[in-house]
């Protein structure tokens, strides 16, 4: 969120400092946890409205915007909008009929096309490797980013624009002040989205735990992201460059940062193995925790006060509600700096 | 006042609800409130108790007020369960535990010798053990034995929504143990199966995934709430038993009384 805004702004002519509590080639943020899926309609199974709309939203400028980074640096970010499909075992075909019922109750049944069911052969000509699947769900305008290499990209954009950049430097936000251990600084207006380093700053927030795991085999090759419904757990699989792919994701009310866990190891891995066999040979590359920040209701908040702005609270929804949010906070400026050019 | 005493505590719901795998803290809060429940469970498994790791939401669980019943699920051994135990009352404060002790990974159907294990050693303990048990009546025996006061036999798996699967093993239970509060615990999909579990004569029902999981799940807690009030009352009230043939209540316009009762006699061969 930071690094987005912070280029954004940048692009738009004001001129911004960017502070990181982490490195900068490894953040410390759930942004760098995560499979960067921007699925608004898969999340709306489990989430209220807003997310979905925010999502939307988002989906409209994701394109654009990647466009321009991959433009400005010469560098690929693999963005990739193909949909996303949703897969069930015979026993838990109900999933995927709730899952229809759901998104039909949220959006009424005008939103039909949005959501497509596929038959055995509609499913092989998009996922070949799904063949032993009767049936599923596909989610057309669904897209995905490859966050490892959209991170680089912005950090590279930033350092072109001439950006300051001050990492491994946590903070305190208040209006147009950033506090550090070194002392204070003042700024026209401080942004803060410092995820959960501002708990105590935002009611309510807390954090949830997450597991990922990365593997790695030739021999699977999917096409899209793929979730697997299931009455207890849910798991996606998202396909990455090198014949990697990120599964995840677990949701445990708990700010417990340590190793995976071997239960959540096992379940991923189960999940992924029933999916297709060939996963068994999968290699285990990497597992990844991190906590994601959250409020009560699960919603983003973004408060203003005068000098400061917080935005926070994007739970599991980082790349899915952060450009949406981008420019609500753009709106929020431009309106703050034409007043201030009015006064003046 | 027909108030459901357990465990020496009186209540006036008899509703209990669990507060996992809502949409948000929340919605699991306000579907709490609007099911009138007093007692919640809530599980530590999975999230490092020892560390103290998920306190912001056991304390934003706590401020609804509602007695804790800190569960076991997800413990596979009297052994874990009974250390989750001890950390649950250390941290809640509270001696109630919901005793889960799993025998099967797919359905979670209960380890009966497992659970009576544990429940004997957590008696000893000073808990109050409600545990959640099949409807076998025999295992219901023995936990009484070890000295459960409340027994919790399940409707049909968790999360199965499949309501009440064995009524004959059920009814058996009630007839067999009509001094013991018992409390449907799990596979409970929809208001009219709470209903009936009421109207069988049941003291309670427990259930979350119903709640949590539907469309609406504060209109859904509530539309519990009521089936629940409605099948205590109706078994309060003395339901009908069941007819083998259809007898009208009131005369029909076109035929004297006389010869209803006539017919009906002839047909029905009871008066």
């Amino acid at each position: 969120m930071g690094r987005l805004l912070a280029w954004r702004l940048s692009e738009k002519g004001h001129q911004v400092t960017l502070f990181d509590s982490g490195g900068l080639e490894k953040p410390a943020g759930a942004c760098h946890t995560a499979a960067g899926m921007i699925s608004p309609l898969s999340e709306l199974f489990h989430c209220p409205l807003p997310i979905y709309q925010l999502g939307m939203q988002s989906l409209q400028h994701w394109p654009e915007w990647v466009s321009q980074l991959e433009q400005a640096t010469g560098t690929r970010v693999d963005y990739r909008q193909k949909g996303s499909i949703l897969i069930a075992h015979p026993q838990d075909r109900n999933e995927l009929l709730q899952f229809q019922q759901e998104l039909n109750a949220k959006l009424g049944s005008d939103k039909h096309d949005q959501l497509q069911w596929l038959d055995n052969k509609h499913l092989r000509d998009l996922e070949p490797e799904l063949d032993r699947f009767d049936q599923g769900l596909y989610l057309a305008t669904e897209a995905d980013i490859d966050n490892r290499k959209l991170l680089p990209v912005l950090l590279k954009v930033l350092k072109q624009n001439e950006i300051e950049i001050r990492e491994n430097t946590s903070v305190d936000c208040a209006p147009k002040a950033i506090h550090t251990k070194n002392g204070s600084e003042v700024f026209d207006l401080v942004i803060d989205a410092r995820g959960l380093g501002a708990k105590q700053q935002i009611s309510g927030l807390r954090g949830v735990r997450g597991e990922v795991m990365v593997v790695e085999t030739p021999e699977v090759q999917l096409n899209r992201p793929v979730r697997l419904l299931h009455p207890r757990y849910q798991l996606y699989a998202v396909p990455r460059a090198n014949n990697q792919t990120i599964i995840g994701a677990t949701e445990i009310e708990s700010e417990d940062r340590s190793p995976i866990s071997l239960r959540s190891t096992m379940e991923l891995s189960s999940a992924l193995y029933s999916i297709h066999p060939a996963f068994a040979e999968a290699r285990v590359i990497e597992t990844r925790v991190n906590c994601r920040p959250a409020t009560m209701d699960n919603l983003p908040v973004v408060e203003r006060e005068p000098g400061l702005i917080r935005i926070n609270g994007l739970f599991r929804h980082g790349y899915l509600l952060a450009p949406a949010l981008v420019i609500q906070a753009e709106t929020e400026i431009s309106q703050l700096t034409q007043a201030t050019e009015q006064v003046s | 006042m027909d108030k459901l005493k357990l465990y020496g505590k009186e209540f006036d719901s008899r509703l209990l609800v669990g507060t996992a795998l809502y949409p948000s803290p929340a919605i699991m809060r306000e579907s709490v409130a609007a099911s009138g429940s007093e007692i919640i469970t809530l599980s530590l498994r999975r999230q490092s108790p020892e560390q103290q790791q998920g306190k912001m939401i056991w304390d934003y669980i706590q401020e609804s007020g509602c007695q804790l019943l800190p569960n076991t699920a997800g413990c596979k051994t009297p052994k874990e369960a009974i250390a989750l135990a001890e950390m649950s009352r250390e941290i809640f404060g509270t001696d109630w535990l919901k005793l889960e002790v799993i025998g099967d990974d797919y359905n979670l159907q209960p380890d009966p010798f497992g659970l009576i294990e544990a429940a004997r050693e957590l008696v000893k303990r000073g808990f109050k053990v409600l545990p959640y048990t099949t409807d076998d009546l025999v295992v219901c025996r023995k936990l009484l034995d070890v000295g459960c006061e409340v027994l919790m036999p399940w409707g049909s798996p968790i999360g199965t929504g499949r309501g009440l699967m064995n009524k004959y093993n059920l009814q058996t239970l009630r007839e067999r143990l009509p001094d013991t509060p018992l409390i449907i615990d799990a596979g409970i999909g929809a208001p009219s199966q709470a209903c009936e579990a009421m109207e069988m004569g049941f003291d309670a029902v427990l259930l979350n995934t119903a709640i949590a999981k539907a469309q609406a799940p504060v209109l859904m807690a509530e539309s519990f709430k009521l089936a629940i009030q409605s099948g205590r009352a109706a078994r309060n009230s003395g339901l009908m038993l069941k007819r083998q043939t259809a007898s009208p209540s009131t005369p029909t316009l076109d035929m004297p009384f006389w010869q209803q009762t006539v017919s009906a006699g002839k047909e029905g061969e009871s008066v």
